[in-house]
């Protein structure tokens, strides 16, 4: 099973996660990443390797 | 719903358009948009000619141009392909200028991997949503007393003002200059020295004769100031970014006051104008549809996706520019190592591939894909976050405080191809509440 994690010293808020995996990722009013599915569904695991990819603060990584 | 003003794309030619025209930039959005609907469609990667430099050396050898990226799906695949597509050429400038030129102004905009992921891993540490926890508590606070000031200014004449002064300008510089510690006597100068920057070559905000030194001028006093407050903060640290900035260290690496003075311009541009402009032009497009002023203003849950919305519609910042490092093929699109590239977000924004109705406002839109704040990439907006709130407050504060704004006159725009901005639009406040 692959698992989400989030670097929170390094988390900006930015959404480019949530614009990739909206179902997996929500960043919420007060910028903080909120992780609805941390270990992802096979289908969801293409949007989020690209959010981990595209990360702009690369604080994401999948522990496959 | 209404639309803006549409133009017929079929009444004018296409081997007539030119964007190195500054006159182009002068047009109002409707025609423009009408231009890049056209482009979009025929001629995705249009090359344009270099545009000439006021200042510039005219014996000097014209640039190889620009190729003007219109389309989302061709903006995303390069920006997010930064070792093919770098910008450590030039982000901010289709004119190749000295690299310590673009750094000095454009900080890690204008740089690439690993030299930008060193800074920006450092400003990233005080840019979490846990380090603007303070900034953001404030916004509110701030929001308030510039909209009680702009009232009281304009009671005590004949209930007029001017949105872009009064309101849209103070409103981000001051949540920046708070941010950063800046004192109140530096805080004109700050805003000049901006204005000078992103003028885009319009003579009313700059120096007409001579641009390029009054640019120069203006980043040398910016940088005199940061360099001055980050050494009192190395010796009195508060609680304020510059304080953070100067003593963040990320695997033992720390910025230098000029890294930190060009991070200072990097913010004051990327910050302070982009924000002023979405307030003005999301105001103004306000004013533009009525019933869906009405229906946020009676409705906070709309925020998110308003503030979305007004991003993607106005797309503050223009263009960004990215040059190839190698021969390629993008989306079909053959290129040479060295070709410039112009990522129009404000095209890519009214993409018909992804946005139903492109050119209508409608602040209920989801999803809304819009590369406003950047596309995907490294050099994705590191303040998105803060924007969002600034413009979320900013919006509700007017509706409670200033029900009674009415936009009275044609926004004055700035001319320039990079900012989307308003010089001056003048409001009234009718008293009827």
């Amino acid at each position: 099973m692959s698992r989400v994690e989030v670097d929170r010293d390094r988390c900006v808020g930015s959404g480019v996660c949530e614009s990739l995996a909206p179902d997996v990722f929500e960043v919420d009013d007060d910028g903080a990443l909120m992780v609805h599915r941390p270990e992802p569904a096979a289908d969801e695991l293409d949007g989020v390797r690209d959010a981990v990819q595209q990360c702009p603060a690369r604080a994401l990584a999948l522990a496959e | 719903m209404s639309v803006n003003t549409p133009v017929d794309p079929s009444q004018f030619d296409i081997e007539a358009i030119d964007l190195s025209d500054p006159d182009f930039w002068a047009e109002p959005p409707a025609a423009r948009h009408a231009v890049f609907d056209r482009l979009r469609a025929e001629r995705p990667f249009a090359h344009f000619a270099e545009p000439v430099m006021v200042g510039a050396d005219p014996e000097g050898e014209p640039g190889p141009g620009y190729f003007a990226v219109t389309r989302h799906a061709d903006l995303d695949a390069i920006s997010s392909q930064p070792l093919i597509f770098c910008s450590g050429k030039g982000a901010v400038s289709i004119q190749d200028i000295p690299a310590d030129l673009n750094e000095f102004y454009g900080s890690m905009i204008s740089m690439d991997d690993p030299r930008h992921a060193r800074i920006r891993r450092i400003v990233s540490k005080t840019f979490t949503p846990r380090m603007l926890e303070q900034v953001i508590d404030s916004v509110v606070g701030i929001v308030d007393d510039v909209l009680a000031e702009a009232r009281r200014k304009a009671e005590a004449g004949d209930g007029s003002l001017d949105v872009v002064a009064d309101i849209a300008a103070p409103i981000p510089l001051r949540i920046i200059c708070d941010m950063m510690g800046v004192p109140e006597e530096d805080r004109a100068e700050v805003l000049a020295a901006s204005n000078v920057i992103l003028a885009g070559g319009d003579p009313e905000l700059t120096d007409p004769v001579d641009p390029l030194g009054a640019l120069i001028n203006a980043g040398i006093t910016l940088a005199g100031i940061m360099e001055r407050l980050a050494a009192e903060r190395l010796a009195r640290p508060t609680d304020d970014l510059t304080t953070a900035l100067v003593t963040t260290e990320v695997d033992g690496e720390k910025l230098s006051h000029q890294e930190i003075a060009s991070f200072f311009i990097l913010l004051l541009v990327a910050g302070n104008e982009t924000t002023r402009n979405a307030i003005s032009q999301g105001l103004h497009v306000l004013s533009e549809n009525p019933e869906q002023r009405a229906r946020w203003m009676a409705d906070p849950s709309l925020d998110k996706t308003a503030v979305e919305e007004i991003v993607r519609y106005i797309s503050p910042v223009t263009w960004m520019r990215r040059t190839a490092t190698q021969d390629g093929e993008v989306n079909g699109h053959a290129f040479k190592d060295g070709d410039k590239f112009l990522l129009f977000y404000s095209a890519a924004n009214r993409d018909p591939e992804l946005f139903a109705d492109p050119h209508v406002f409608d602040l209920t839109r989801n999803p809304n894909p819009h590369v406003g704040f950047g596309g995907h990439g490294p050099h994705f907006c590191l303040g998105a976050h803060l924007a969002r709130r600034e413009l979320a407050v900013t919006f509700r504060r007017l509706f409670e405080i200033c029900p009674d704004l009415e936009i009275t006159g044609e926004p004055a725009r700035l001319r320039s191809s990079f900012v989307n901005g308003l010089k001056r639009l003048p409001a009234r406040l009718t008293g009827e509440r």
